[in-house]
């Protein structure tokens, strides 16, 4: 009741669904981008190599696709002016490694699963382009990247009505306004999460 | 004599709800008072945030969400988790499906209100063969006709027709809600025909019992969610908010949206 289905396990766990769409009909540059980098990562997720494998594979595409550095400056909203350099440095770091930990860490357990794109829609953070995420024996899953930039880029990720980047700024922005505005006590807490993801991770 | 027990334990489960309410009421009432209630930031930007949240009365709200969690932790995780280990798929997804046909008339009675006919119709057929193909609902037949299981309620609707949700508020063991939706719950209640059986009837028993029953199962199902939400968020009463009112107003668009014909279906 209380969480339903709009969890961060949705919206993260289904970036890494994007890798059934080749051979999708193309409609325009958006879905052609969201086609070919599903295509993309696809090709590692559907190998035979163990998860670690798969995992160093796909960081270099998303980070090539996915605009890490923008959803990490939106994400801490009002924030990032009173940053200082070194302090943006140090949190867009810490901010990528929570990112693309939150979104490889399922991605094994995604099989067997085939998408469709649904259409697209424009809105002023970009093109919307929705997704259906079909599993084997399990209800769909609707999502909806956002596309945007030149080379394009996906810029948000929603799942069940929510955005992604939305969610995390509110997180974000509660955790500092709850600990006096300080850009550094946030740092510090990113940097205890990825510390306990790599344990999570090596375990 | 056991009619007897079963009579005193509804009584004492009514006399614990009525409790629960009116701790809920007296607490919103000690709000009021300015305690605790977040008074508006003077900076322009904050003011912006505090405005985007709708969350006034979060003091309140926080520790009514500690409170969830400390059972949770303390219980309710444990028990949850026991559950859905050691309870087989099919027995579970029975009890998924008896909990959502048996709410169905509030659905139909929504869709009816939110002025949807095709989603009213789904509804009522879902009700008409889930409650005779799918033995009383516990076999969701009706999805596999053609009718799959949507949600709509009082809440949506009155959100539909353009009443302002009011404030966020956090209710302990159920969850993320807000005025209008807390006012809809009640109203979809009034919508649910099983909550008419005459006192005594062996009926009452089983509503109380199919609605625990399904809230629990429905909770076990999300432990994964929770732990999954206090492992990667840095606030996750925050995160639980903004996903929970984001994911609400896309429901409300979603209805509002929803404009089927009813041709060729016969409703």
């Amino acid at each position: 009741m209380m969480l339903r289905r709009f969890t961060r396990r949705t919206m993260l766990g289904a970036a890494c669904l994007l890798t059934l769409l080749p051979g999708l009909a193309s409609a325009s540059p958006a879905t052609d981008f969201v086609s070919s980098f599903g295509g993309d990562l696809a090709h590692v997720l559907n190998s035979s190599e163990p998860v670690s494998q798969k995992r160093e594979e796909i960081l270099p595409l998303l980070r090539k696709n996915v605009d890490i550095q923008g959803i990490g400056r939106y994400v801490l909203g009002r924030y990032w002016r009173v940053a200082t350099p070194a302090q943006r440095t140090r949190y867009l770091t810490l901010f990528e490694d929570v990112l693309l930990y939150a979104v490889t860490v399922r991605m094994g357990s995604y099989q067997q699963v085939s998408l469709k794109i649904l259409g697209e829609v424009p809105s002023p953070a970009g093109t919307k382009v929705t997704v259906s995420v079909e599993r084997p024996r399990q209800p769909s899953i609707i999502l909806t990247t956002v596309v945007s930039g030149n080379p394009p880029k996906v810029v948000d990720l929603y799942g069940e009505g929510a955005s992604m980047r939305m969610t995390q700024r509110s997180d974000y922005t509660a955790f500092l306004s709850r600990h006096g505005g300080q850009v550094q006590t946030l740092i510090d807490a990113l940097s205890n999460q990825v510390a306990r993801n790599r344990n999570v991770s090596s375990n | 004599m056991a009619c007897r027990r079963s009579t005193t334990q509804r009584k004492m489960g009514r006399t614990n709800t009525v409790r629960a309410l009116a701790g809920c009421l007296a607490l919103l009432s000690v709000s009021a008072c300015g305690s605790l209630r977040n008074p508006p930031p003077k900076d322009p930007e904050a003011l912006a945030d505090y405005k985007a949240a709708n969350d006034p009365y979060e003091p309140l709200n926080r520790k009514m969400f500690s409170v969830n969690m400390w059972a949770y932790h303390k219980a309710l995780r444990p028990v949850g988790r026991f559950w859905k280990n050691n309870i087989p798929r099919p027995i579970r997804h029975s009890i998924a499906n008896l909990n959502e046909t048996w709410r169905e008339p509030s659905v139909f009675f929504s869709d009816v209100g939110a002025g949807k006919p095709r989603r009213a119709g789904d509804a009522f057929m879902r009700y008409l063969i889930n409650m005779t193909a799918g033995v009383a609902g516990f076999f969701d037949v009706a999805s596999l006709a053609g009718y799959p299981q949507h949600e709509t309620d009082p809440g949506m609707v009155l959100g539909m027709w353009g009443v302002k949700s009011g404030p966020y508020l956090f209710i302990p063991f159920s969850g993320p809600t807000s005025f209008r939706d807390a006012a809809g719950y009640i109203i979809s209640q009034g919508l649910t025909p099983i909550n008419y059986a005459p006192r005594g009837y062996g009926l009452i028993s089983f509503n109380w019992g199919y609605n625990i029953l399904g809230t629990f199962n429905q909770f076990a199902d999300e432990t994964d969610q929770l732990d999954q939400l206090e492992h990667e968020s840095l606030d996750p009463y925050a995160f639980l908010r903004s996903a929970w009112q984001q994911n609400r107003q896309s429901q409300i668009d979603a209805l509002k949206a929803d404009n089927r014909a009813t041709v060729p279906d016969w409703y």
